[in-house]
């Protein structure tokens, strides 16, 4: 297990899940069933999910309820994606995003 | 609050700023702009923002030029630094049935009689313009480089502060209550923050200019009508033009900031100036943007709005003084167009109540034509 995990939440309970593979990347990690992509990244202690794309300054995990934009990131090629409400699923291909987005 | 004017204008959008701004500009002093609410929050703030020089009929092209030419100078015009996202990236405007593209084939001619330069596109070349355009929805297409879209919060600024740099009066948050008036003779305007004696009064009141016309028992035909438009999240510039098309009832364009933003019109729109947003608009238009460009079906949708067309019977403006009363001025009825004409409705406006000839002749704009059966010939390019 690693240390960085959300295990105690008010409200939600945790069980552990099988691991699911996926890349941040190109770095591959390791997230559990029952994982949002961001839930993920932060249990594998990954805090900047991309840039802004005007500002260039780094933007991490906030709201966590797919409201505040502030974890769009490239997944499977498909860009804006709010990665905090999105389930992880084995083989996900995670990039950071750092402009406004391609759309494929 | 001044107790006198020599003009008061009704309406803190984007023509009743354009009217002050030409009336000061020819060196009329004392002028007051009234508006309900904030300036550019009725139609002007809630439209489109397009500008196009594409029309069917030669007076529509003339007035669309006029303003065109404008907007490219408005930086020197205005004497000041508020930059209005001008964005000259084209129209293209894409024809659905054969009988369109017949006519968008006349319109070229007259487009480029009258010096536009406008040119006829086949599908593969529009969709070199716009690739995620599926290109075996249209027959043809037309497309002006010089059309484009600005952005109608900046161009408010940009007029309100060029207007008040040359001492034009604008009240915000003053309502119109009433028209002050001696048998035929026009007294000025009765506001809940106090009278405003004014020899001269302008209704520019756009979705609201019938409710002015009945305070100055005036007859005005014209209607409001809700329209809607919706945003997506932004990406990556992907799209110059403004897309637009009749028989396919859509405009689409992506601003500045990255997001597209579009609408539709709908015979159904309620006519009571409600501003409410409908699940209907989301689906239907949504349904038009993705049949005639699925790649942009990925977008999530940010936001919808409503504002006012203020309607006419042929679509086409009101520019007259009010017969039943002198010095009562109409600029209304613009029809989804009032933004931009305003350059032109400024510069007509003016003259008129200047008592001088316009650079354009638009007599037949009067509003006696509703009466005498003289409406203007249909322009079929319009959304």
């Amino acid at each position: 297990m690693d240390s960085n995990r959300i295990l105690e939440h008010p409200i939600l309970e945790f069980t552990e899940g099988e691991d699911l593979p996926f890349s941040f990347d190109g770095r591959q990690l390791v997230g559990k069933s029952g994982d949002t992509i961001a839930s993920a990244l932060h249990a594998a202690g990954v805090r900047v999910l991309g840039h802004h794309f005007k500002t260039g300054r780094p933007r991490g995990f906030y709201c966590a309820i797919g409201n505040c934009s502030s974890c769009l990131m490239i997944v499977n090629g498909v860009p804006n994606v709010r990665v905090c409400v999105e389930p992880l699923q084995a083989g996900m291909v995670v990039c950071s995003q750092n402009d406004r987005g391609v759309l494929p | 609050m001044q107790k006198t004017a020599d003009v008061a204008i009704i309406g803190g959008g984007i023509s009743g700023l354009s009217i002050a701004f030409q009336l000061a500009q020819a060196g009329v002093g004392n002028i007051a702009i009234i508006e309900k609410n904030f300036l550019g929050s009725g139609a002007t703030g809630r439209c489109g923002a397009g500008i196009r020089m594409q029309w069917g009929t030669e007076l529509n092209c003339l007035l669309s030029k006029y303003s065109c030419e404008f907007y490219e100078q408005a930086h020197e015009i205005f004497h000041n630094d508020i930059d209005i996202e001008f964005e000259q990236g084209g129209y293209l405007i894409g024809a659905g049935t054969d009988e369109e593209l017949e006519q968008f084939k006349q319109n070229i001619k007259l487009q480029n009689k009258l010096g536009i330069e406008s040119v006829f596109l086949s599908p593969e070349e529009a969709g070199e313009i716009v690739p995620h355009l599926d290109i075996r929805q249209i027959k043809g297409a037309t497309f002006c480089h010089r059309d484009g879209h600005l952005n109608p919060f900046r161009t408010v600024e940009a007029y309100a502060e060029a207007a008040k740099s040359l001492g034009v009066s604008i009240y915000e948050y003053t309502e119109v209550r009433d028209i002050l008036r001696d048998g035929n003779k026009l007294k000025g305007v009765r506001t809940d923050k106090g009278d405003i004696n004014a020899p001269v009064v302008v209704n520019a009141a756009g979705g609201y200019s019938g409710l002015i016309a009945d305070m100055a028992s005036v007859d005005l035909p014209v209607y409001s009508q809700r329209h809607q438009i919706m945003a997506t999240e932004p990406v990556e510039p992907m799209q110059e033009p403004m897309f637009m098309g009749f028989s396919l009832n859509i405009y689409i364009q992506q601003v500045p900031h990255g997001s597209f933003i579009m609408g539709r019109s709908d015979d159904s729109e309620p006519t009571d100036l409600r501003l409410t947003s409908s699940w209907h608009f989301l689906e239907e238009m949504s349904r038009t943007c993705t049949r005639l460009m699925p790649r942009l079906g990925q977008l999530k949708i940010v936001r919808q709005w409503a504002g006012l067309y203020n309607m006419t019977a042929d679509a086409q403006p009101i520019y007259d003084e009010a017969p039943e009363l002198p010095s009562f001025y109409h600029a209304a009825g613009f029809s989804g167009h009032g933004f931009m004409l305003a350059p032109v409705t400024g510069h007509v406006i003016a003259k008129r109540i200047l008592g001088e000839k316009p650079d354009i002749d638009v007599s037949s704009l009067n509003v006696s034509r509703f009466k005498e059966g003289g409406l203007l010939p249909t322009e079929s390019s319009v959304v």
